[in-house]
């Protein structure tokens, strides 16, 4: 039952948040510093998303394994390679590294 | 040398055009969201109806994400909200393009994704709708067949973990994070920060608490920004895609 609470809560959400700009604002700008806010929250929670899929609760699910493919997805992105191509190679990467160990 | 011939940037076709090559690249992200969803105990049919009514990878891996870990509802839905918040700016951005109603304009919104809102980007603050009508039109069955094959075919944990499908979510988030670096200032501060406080509070807090809270780095770097001056002021829709990719759904 919770989840088609969540799932329902995040369309509305999703919907009001999509709409707003458009419905109400029209041709007018956010101020500059919610602006701002708004923006730099998606580094802060992205970071946040990266280490909960990384370390989990208490740290319990950590696998040194993820790591070398996150440094490729790392260095794939700084030569400009896709997003996808840069995923489809840490993949990879950690397929072998956990062949190998 | 363009001439008389060149095909045209905007509109439909060119809107579809892009969406069958962002759709290449979330078709992946889409299956292993439904798979991952699966495995996590998500019931198949609330896994494919998430895809197609939220439409958010970014938004429902957090919830996922929050949830499995065992997070309540608001939590969840927090963490979720605050992924998405970016469509907020880029609503914005588009709204002096959209023609109609507000209800109208309202509706028209929904079709802004990451990438979609990107392609339409026409220059001097316009964008052309038709073209993100036509990306976006494309994305949303692709996420969601996406979804259900992840669905159908989700693979054992174990298959999961030595195909290293598992490092498909937090390499998602890390090339988010490191595009949002392109058009954020001081991104890169304030992941390092979130980074830090996650790591933290993952020892002593639950999951969804911890992704809720990782926003305060944006806070502090802000705080911390305006006590050694203002630097460059926020520019209304710079950046307001950041934090997601062209190949993230919405």
């Amino acid at each position: 039952m919770n989840i088609w609470i969540a799932i329902a809560g995040l369309a509305v959400i999703n919907f009001v948040i999509k709409a707003t700009g458009p419905a109400l604002l029209g041709d007018r700008a956010l101020p500059p510093h919610v602006s701002l806010i708004v923006h730099s929250m998606a580094p802060a929670l992205l970071a946040g998303l990266l280490i909960v899929q990384i370390l989990g609760q208490d740290w319990r699910d950590f696998d040194w394994t993820l790591l070398p493919g996150l440094a490729v997805i790392g260095v794939l992105w700084l030569l400009g390679r896709s997003q996808i191509a840069c995923i489809v190679a840490g993949v990879i990467v950690c397929i072998v590294i956990r062949a190998l160990v | 040398m363009s001439g008389p011939r060149s095909a045209p940037r905007y509109g439909w076709r060119p809107g579809l055009r892009v969406g069958v090559g962002l759709s290449l690249a979330v078709f992946p992200v889409a299956v292993s969201f439904g798979a991952l969803a699966t495995t996590l105990g998500w019931p198949p049919v609330a896994t494919i109806v998430c895809s197609a009514v939220v439409f958010s990878a970014g938004g429902q891996l957090a919830l996922l994400t929050a949830m499995a870990a065992g997070s309540g509802v608001p939590l969840a839905l927090g963490a979720a909200t605050l992924i998405n918040l970016r469509f907020l700016p880029m609503g914005v951005a588009v709204a002096g393009s959209l023609t109609g109603p507000a209800w109208q304009r309202a509706l028209a919104a929904q079709t802004i994704l990451d990438g979609s809102w990107a392609a339409a980007y026409q220059g001097n603050g316009r964008y052309d709708q038709l073209t993100m009508f036509g990306a976006s039109a494309v994305q949303w069955p692709a996420w969601v067949l996406g979804t259900v094959l992840g669905v159908v075919a989700a693979p054992p944990p174990a298959l999961v973990e030595s195909l290293g499908l598992d490092l498909v979510f937090p390499g998602f988030f890390l090339v988010l994070l490191l595009d949002s670096f392109r058009t954020i200032p001081r991104a890169a501060w304030i992941a390092s920060l979130a980074v830090l406080l996650t790591g933290g509070l993952l020892l002593v807090a639950p999951t969804g608490v911890a992704v809720l809270l990782s926003s305060l780095a944006a806070f502090i770097v802000l705080i911390g920004r305006n006590r050694s001056g203002p630097g460059h002021p926020g520019r209304p829709g710079a950046g307001a895609g950041a934090g997601a990719g062209a190949g993230e759904p919405a």
